[in-house]
């Protein structure tokens, strides 16, 4: 009887043993998975940092205004400030910063205040080949013409934007239309436009500003440092610092 | 005493696969699949280690990458491109170690249905790409063939993900390692 009993103790005792040992096991096993999980994250996380803030805003190394390959520039080499414009012919929001910012950022180029390299790239070659057609256009125009008459059929692009959903885009002869208005010779533009004869120069252009680090437009450095913000709210921006 | 505590560890004998003399049960279990678990995750996890490593020092190509598909709107396609070298990253990891293999390898396979689908619609549409699967990415002059062997490339680390979810114990894992198995179960 006695002797029973103690079997009975003995096997309870083993059990609450067991018992508690699976609880601790239980336990570690739910800290080791949080653990992992946190690694995890932590790594994961770790690289979309790295990678986002080395690919985004405030790395953007690109040449300063004036010395870039792909654009037209406005105002003198000596001007205290210098802006970077990267745009593209169809984006919506370009035509925005154009429209808010054309007249206060001559005024200020002409003042010799800041010199500003407009760069037209096909970012949105996903939506219609127009940015593809207008910018070799743009490319034709600055090459033959130069940058006076480029600068201002860039204006004129911008001025008669067709929207991201239009049905029709504006084809080569109206582009063509267009560089004669801004003052190009049409016997000398002619064949360019309308053949897309620079759609290489498009391509460099366009795989020159994502390699500098552009991801969207308008992308606007002043200084070589990105402003962002609403289209009035860069312009202001500029205009607060380069009107000190 | 003895008798006592051998009476459980028989009847497991007789219900259960290879249960060790503490009781609990061996990881991960018996037969050749484990051995092919174990190839699959190697394959599998090397290919994305692999694959985000080379994207780590240009994160342009990788945007540019995912941008060259022209299905992503502008606004996500930045985030996309720094976000997927981290997740093949990590997917990759646990796949080599045999940590988390089963949810690792669904979100392996889901990837890689992405890709899949990706390449077949750049290649339907005629669209001119590096698939930017290991670096690289954005327009080329001619991918050629090179759309199809990357679909059949793809396929196959899909089948061998989808075996990884269906039996991710496999062995060299170091899932039992960290983990200590529930005992008397199957666990």
């Amino acid at each position: 009887m006695a002797k029973k009993q103690n079997t009975n103790e003995r096997a309870a005792r083993a059990a609450a043993a067991l018992a508690a040992q699976q609880k601790a096991e239980k336990r570690r096993n739910i800290i080791t998975a949080v653990v992992v999980g946190l690694v995890v994250v932590l790594i994961a996380g770790g690289v979309f940092v790295y990678l986002l803030g080395k690919g985004n805003q405030g790395d953007i190394a690109a040449a300063g205004a004036g010395e870039g390959e792909y654009g037209v520039t406005i105002g003198d080499a000596d001007a205290p400030h210098e802006v970077v414009v990267y745009e593209d012919f169809l984006c919506p929001y370009c035509g925005q910063l154009e429209a808010a910012s054309r007249d206060d950022f001559t005024e200020a180029a002409n003042a010799g205040q800041v010199q500003i390299e407009y760069r037209p790239f096909n970012l949105l070659s996903g939506i219609s080949d127009y940015s593809e057609r207008a910018t070799s256009a743009f490319a034709v125009v600055l090459t033959e013409e130069g940058a006076t008459v480029a600068k201002k059929f860039h204006d004129i692009l911008y001025e008669n934007q067709p929207s991201e959903s239009a049905e029709e885009f504006p084809d080569n002869q109206q582009l063509l239309d267009w560089a004669v208005e801004a003052g190009a010779d049409e016997a000398t533009v002619s064949d360019g436009i309308l053949d897309q004869t620079m759609t290489d120069w498009v391509e460099e252009a366009t795989t020159a500003a994502t390699d500098a680090g552009v991801s969207g437009t308008p992308t606007v450095l002043l200084d070589g440092e990105q402003v962002s913000g609403t289209a009035d709210q860069i312009v202001q921006t500029v205009l607060d610092t380069v009107q000190e | 005493m003895s008798l006592v505590h051998r009476a459980p560890d028989s009847a497991h004998h007789a219900e259960g696969p290879a249960p060790r003399s503490d009781g609990s049960v061996s990881w991960p279990g018996p037969g050749v699949g484990p051995w092919v678990g174990l190839a699959a995750r190697l394959v599998v996890g090397g290919v994305w280690v692999v694959a985000s490593l080379l994207k780590l020092p240009d994160p342009q190509q990788s945007v540019r990458a995912v941008r060259a598909y022209e299905v992503l709107p502008e606004a996500v396609v930045p985030t996309l491109g720094a976000l997927l070298p981290g997740i093949e990253l990590v997917v990759g990891l646990l796949l080599l170690l045999g940590l988390a293999t089963r949810p690792a390898a669904v979100v392996s396979a889901v990837l890689l249905v992405v890709f899949v689908a990706a390449i077949s619609q750049a290649w339907a549409r005629g669209l001119t790409i590096d698939c930017g699967c290991f670096g690289g990415g954005g327009q080329v002059a001619d991918p050629g063939s090179s759309y199809f062997w990357e679909i059949v490339r793809d396929v196959g680390l899909l089948l061998a993900s989808a075996w990884l979810v269906a039996r991710p114990r496999t062995r060299m894992s170091l899932h039992p390692v960290l983990f200590s198995a529930p005992r008397g179960h199957r666990g």
